[in-house]
């Protein structure tokens, strides 16, 4: 095991406990760290600076940001893909891999791939690989193989994540300084503050950067804030926690381990700093060259020394402090390359200068990084004097180095305020854009706002935090005072670029894009930001522009002759950090309803299905029997008695003065004068004359009515009423009852007597019980409502009772149906034995168009009222004349291939519907369906084509309804 | 001596799921009332301080619809005042949540005693209801107590609405979606324990019942039976 030849000694490693190593490996060799080291802090302390290979052109790739802010460090822990190196904790026994290799990522075959990036410039797909169009089969199979970044485990179980609500009068997204200020300013007036910081431990950049000679402010600035915040009961701390959007009414996605936090703030301060940019020159992208910053967090945050000699690039102040950073943690500074022509002195600028074995070189810049073998490092740097933008003297000096650290200058990590539509523009004289307008609600704080300087960002998070509070209706005070110079114009240039005739000066690392790459996409015509975007690419990977849209728009504008403000930026959409399907998907809530028979049902070998939400059972048995089960189902209903639960069928109780009158107007039939005790069909239709529902109305009383609907329409049939009500304000009450009762339908020639065995107060004679009668009464001591109606043709009552009630019935009716062979029937039987009595089932047999005259249910539809719903659509489409009629049908040979639901129906060549119920009836040995076919095909006896699969034709003919019983004397009983 | 669930014919939506916690039972109004759920009473009712889930299906509970049912409710003699989204506690223990101004759900005592839902429901005909219309609260809603200093922790797992005691005062009534149903939460606080009355579609019972156990257990959460609210309650009738 490699030995941490990298690692500092104490008090180095604010993040790491050192009482506690850690082993892991990388690539199948083993390392140790500690607990709190992230993957690549571990390596690199261990002397392993090859993370990964870039998506392209397969090139080694090490530490840029060391805050999870590029692609480079994306790798695979066992079956997770594209994890943050630099962000995921080393635990024991964790095994971790490069990605995007062929073979090793030592040794990646694909590495030649780097010499062939001139044939590959930005775009080359859209042209290559589908001419000539045979070979593009070969190419396909290459680029699926060569595409995508790591691997997805498809047989790896779901782990548990899952979502919480939060709750907090003020969010503050940032935990550096101007963060930690403004959570404090807003709690002190007494907000309910939740500030979040996706690293490890607040602080931001107090917890690298170095803001003095002694390195000592920003310790002590962080102690203090820190303290404070801990101290404060009003603010809750959320690190490793990333805020991933910004959605309507400040609706913040928290992404926190395992866990999406859900968050409604009522105002928002954005303190997410900025984000680090590098210096562009040939072989920018090599091991060993990284942010000055991530150099810093190596050393401060990690104990790790990031290289032996290291040139430092630099265009601000920070750069010094890197360099004194590095010199303390025993890295030899070749030199310091500053962009500027002048640079501006401060303390940290002196203290280098005095160092006089440190050359400074300023209006200068690096021409290329040398690589070593494979490029899997840097071996030594060129420098020249800047002549010109983006052009560089001829002759240059070389300097031995094994680390480049680039202090570029920052860009705002202004995302959020980019979503919640804030305005972003660009300041020429500071070279940086910043934030020209916040929306309602929003404020921010910090280097994001362009504050740089410690102390203006502390009075911009004091000023935020108050501004925040005082938005939420807090009494916050005076506003604090901003009067420190915020140093905006000292942090960057205008044009840290320098091309090279060997080109690989990287603008994005994540796509391997080069100067030329975007200045030959605006030559081909993509000019505009986004056409360049996407036709480029740049900008579209994991790291999603945070270094490559700077250098990106500057060409851009230079390019169009425009200025960068004229060119603006592309569009920042959610998420801003990547984020699990899991965080997205788990833990989903699929709401499922189940009868109080439901028990009942799998003690009998219920197979269930799904119907809605509902689950149902489809039929009795095994799958391999499942035939035989409904044939078996439907032959005892037919010759003795059997059971379905029908509990999910809508119930609506409609009572108040105007009852009849609102079924009069909702439903097409007719129920004012409907006699007490009787059931009566309800069709409803809709503004539009389609049909939307059907089922009973049982009036129980002169102004109660109880009314069934479908279970898949009953929402919607209660939501219609509501809305319909509010409009006519009648004098009627609608409850939506259907989980209210338990409801059975018992059916069968023996039916009655079943139900006779039963203590009842209920005269169940044909008599005294007619027909599409309704009674209420008892059955033992459950109360009940009972209806005769006829849905699958045989004698049969429908039993509603309270829910609570439902299982206690089943069982009483198995009970006393045992000595017949009482069987449950399940929704395959009934839809059998429903056809065979031509009853349709709404949105089976009827679709979206579907009026009363072409379902053949004119019927049901009363003329002697005023009004319903659709009645004058219906009268428009009819006197128009129809496109087609639903009928019954048989088949003209028994033995042609059986037609499925949806088959179509022709005439000629013609399209002229579909089948929408198809079976095989056992009570009449052959099969049986409905369908739509033209109103000139309807009448009984015509024959029709059916086009069922592969193209055969099959005979069909249409037939009288009702196929069983046309009589309904069975029914009737 | 413990009943059986079927022992009657009305039963709780997740009865299966109490037996299989060896709960013991009690007959209350024809219907058996979990009061344990396989601890003791002493500890569930320190359980139920923490974080509890009860169910009170089984009690009695009812409710009236329409555009004259608060005053209907008055003159049965029950005590509701304008306000909606408040919940209104009777001398006998009954709350009257007012859902809306034409709204008003029931629900009874701890003890089980029907009280005022039985003589409202004694009351009323067409006739003599117009206006104010029964919703058929003891079969449509399943009805769960959810108790302790960590419910509203819970329940920022599965619903939206910020339900910590500070934010929500005791008897206010919160109508919003738990755990993707349609839900009514009314805060009833057990002695000093913060406490919730929680009911939503019964034929999601066992769904949510789930939801519930899943959303409970990080805080340590478990079933309770009645006994344990009760206690709770103390000498409070609720």
């Amino acid at each position: 095991m490699a030995t941490q030849s990298r690692r500092l000694p104490e008090p180095a490693g604010l993040l790491i406990d050192r009482s506690t190593p850690v082993s892991f490996s990388f690539e199948g060799s083993c390392y140790s760290g500690f607990a709190g080291d992230t993957i690549a802090s571990a390596l690199v302390a261990n002397g392993v600076t090859t993370l990964s290979r870039s998506f392209k052109l397969h090139r080694p790739r090490g530490v840029l940001s060391m805050c999870g802010h590029d692609a480079n460090s994306l790798v695979q822990i066992g079956p997770r893909p594209n994890a943050l190196a630099d962000k995921v904790l080393i635990t024991d026994g964790m095994a971790a891999r490069g990605q995007n290799y062929f073979g090793s990522l030592k040794s990646d075959k694909a590495a030649l791939l780097g010499l062939l990036g001139r044939f590959m410039p930005a775009g080359f797909y859209y042209k290559a690989f589908h001419t000539p169009k045979i070979l593009w089969p070969f190419w396909e199979k290459v680029i699926r193989r060569v595409a995508g970044l790591g691997e997805v485990d498809l047989s790896h179980h779901h782990e548990y994540y899952d979502k919480e609500y939060l709750f907090a009068d003020v969010c503050v997204v940032g935990g550096g300084p101007a963060g930690m200020a403004a959570a404090l300013k807003a709690a002190e007036s007494g907000a309910e503050v939740v500030l979040v910081d996706d690293m490890d431990a607040l602080g931001g950049s107090l917890n690298y950067a170095r803001f003095d000679v002694k390195g000592e402010v920003a310790a002590k600035a962080r102690a203090k804030f820190v303290a404070e915040v801990e101290a404060q009961p009003n603010i809750r701390v959320m690190t490793r926690t990333m805020c991933n959007g910004w959605f309507f009414d400040n609706w913040l996605p928290l992404v926190g381990d395992r866990r999406l936090h859900k968050l409604r703030a009522k105002a928002l301060v954005v303190a997410t700093g900025t984000i680090d940019q590098h210096v562009v020159f040939h072989n920018n992208d090599l091991p060993g060259v990284m942010m000055a910053s991530a150099a810093q967090r190596l050393i401060r945050l990690y104990g790790v020394r990031p290289g032996t000699r290291a040139v430092v690039v630099t265009t601000n102040g920070d750069g010094y402090g890197a360099a004194l950073d590095l010199l303390d943690a025993g890295v030899d500074v070749a030199c310091v390359v500053d962009l500027r022509a002048e640079p501006a002195t401060d303390e940290r600028y002196e203290a280098v200068l005095q160092k006089a074995h440190i050359p400074i070189f300023s209006n200068s810049a690096v021409r290329e990084a040398i690589p070593l073998p494979g490029n899997k490092g840097v071996r030594a740097v060129d420098v020249a004097r800047v002549v010109g933008d983006g052009q560089l003297a001829a002759q240059s000096d070389r300097f031995e180095c094994d680390l480049v650290a680039m202090a570029g200058g920052y860009n705002p990590f202004a995302a959020l305020v980019y979503q919640a539509g804030g305005q972003l523009s660009y300041d020429e004289d500071a070279a940086m854009f910043g934030i020209a307008g916040l929306p309602e609600h929003l404020f921010a704080a910090g280097s994001v706002d362009g504050a740089f300087h410690l102390d203006a960002v502390n009075e911009s998070g004091r000023i935020a935090g108050w501004a925040a509070a005082k938005d939420v209706g807090f009494e916050a005070g005076r506003k604090p005072a901003g009067r420190a110079k915020k140093g905006t114009a000292e942090q960057n240039i205008a044009w840290p670029m320098f091309p090279h005739p060997k080109a690989k000066e990287f603008i994005d690392f994540d796509e391997d894009l080069q100067i030329k790459d975007i200045v030959n996409t605006i030559a081909e015509g993509f000019d505009h930001i986004e056409l360049q975007k996407r036709f480029s690419t740049v900008g579209m990977g994991p790291s999603q522009g945070r270094h490559s849209l700077l250098p990106s728009v500057r060409i851009n504008a230079r390019e169009n002759g425009r200025n960068v403000d004229e060119t603006g930026v592309t569009t920042q959409r959610s998420p801003i950090s990547q984020i699990t399907i899991s965080h997205l998907a788990g833990r989903i809530f699929d709401p499922v309803r189940v009868t109080p028979m439901h028990h009942r049902h799998l003690d009998l070998g219920a197979r269930m299905m799904t119907a809605g939400v509902w689950m149902r059972p489809e039929y009795y048995g095994t799958p391999g029997n499942r035939a035989d089960s409904i044939l078996r189902e439907v032959n005892s209903v037919r010759e003795n008695v059997g059971v379905i639960d029908v509990s999910t069928l809508g119930s609506l109780v409609i009572q108040g003065p105007d009852a009849a009158e609102f079924l009069e107007r909702v439903y097409t039939f007719a129920y004012k004068k409907q006699p007490l005790g009787r059931a009566r069909y309800v069709l409803m239709t809709d503004q539009s004359g389609v049909i939307t529902d059907d089922g009973v109305a049982c009036r129980l009383h002169d102004d109660h009515f109880y009314v069934t609907a479908t279970t898949s329409g009953a929402d919607a049939v209660y939501r219609t009423m509501l809305w319909f009500n509010a409009q006519w304000r009648l004098k009627v009450n609608v409850i939506n009852a259907t989980a209210s009762y338990a409801a059975v339908n018992i059916g069968g020639p023996n039916a009655r007597k079943v139900m006779e065995k039963i203590d009842s107060d209920i005269n169940l004679s044909s008599e005294a019980f007619p027909y599409m009668g309704v009674r209420e009464g008892r059955l033992g001591d459950i109360p009940a409502t009972i209806m005769r109606i006829g849905f699958v043709g045989e004698l049969g009552y429908e039993i509603h009772v309270p829910s609570a009630q439902g299982e206690a019935l089943w069982d009483a009716l198995f009970e006393a149906g045992a000595e017949f062979g009482i069987m449950p029937f399940g929704i395959e039987a009934q839809r059998l034995l429903r056809l065979e009595k031509g009853h349709i089932i709404i949105s089976q047999d009827t679709d979206g168009l579907t009026t009363p005259h072409e379902a053949d249910m004119a019927w049901a539809l009363s003329r002697k009222k005023p009004f319903f719903v659709g009645e004058r659509s219906i009268d428009i489409q009819t006197a128009r004349g129809l496109g087609r009629k639903l009928i019954g049908f048989e088949l003209v040979d028994p033995q042609a291939t059986v037609p499925l639901e949806a088959h179509l129906t022709l005439r000629g060549n013609e399209i002229v519907g579909r089948l929408t119920s198809v079976g095989r009836s056992p009570t009449l040995d052959k099969v049986i369906g409905l369908g739509y076919v033209a109103p000139d095909q309807a009448e009984v006896g015509t024959e029709f084509d059916i086009k069922v699969a592969h193209g055969e034709i099959v005979k069909g003919r249409v037939a009288k309804l009702p196929f069983y019983d046309p009589d309904g004397e069975r029914q009737e009983l | 001596m413990s009943v059986s669930p079927t022992d009657s014919s009305a039963r709780s939506f997740i009865y299966h799921e109490l037996v299989a916690l060896d709960a013991t039972f009690e007959d209350i109004g024809g219907c058996a009332v979990a009061m344990t759920c396989g601890g003791t009473v002493a500890a569930e009712t320190e359980q139920a301080a923490s974080l509890g889930l009860c169910d009170l299906s089984a009690l009695p509970r009812s409710g009236y619809k329409g555009w004259n049912s608060v005053p209907w409710v008055v003159k049965g003699g029950a005590k509701v005042e304008d306000a909606p989204n408040r919940a209104y506690a009777q001398e006998d223990g009954t709350l009257f949540a007012r859902l809306a101004v034409g709204e008003v759900l029931i629900l009874g005592p701890l003890n089980g005693k029907p009280g005022l839902i039985a003589s409202l429901a004694k009351g009323w005909s067409m006739s003599a209801g117009e206006g104010a219309y029964p919703v058929p609260r003891q079969h449509t809603n399943c009805w769960y107590g959810v108790s302790g200093e960590h419910a509203a922790g819970m329940f920022a797992k599965i619903c939206g609405v910020d339900l910590r005691p500070k934010r929500i005062e005791n008897h206010a009534i919160v109508q919003t979606s738990i755990a993707k149903l349609n839900g009514i939460i009314v805060r009833d606080d057990l002695g000093r324990v913060p406490s919730y009355h929680l009911l939503s579609d019964s034929a999601s019972a066992a769904y949510l019942w789930t939801c519930l156990l899943d959303a409970a257990e990080e805080f340590g959460g478990r079933p309770v039976g009645l006994s344990a609210l009760r206690s709770l309650a103390g000498g409070k009738k609720r």
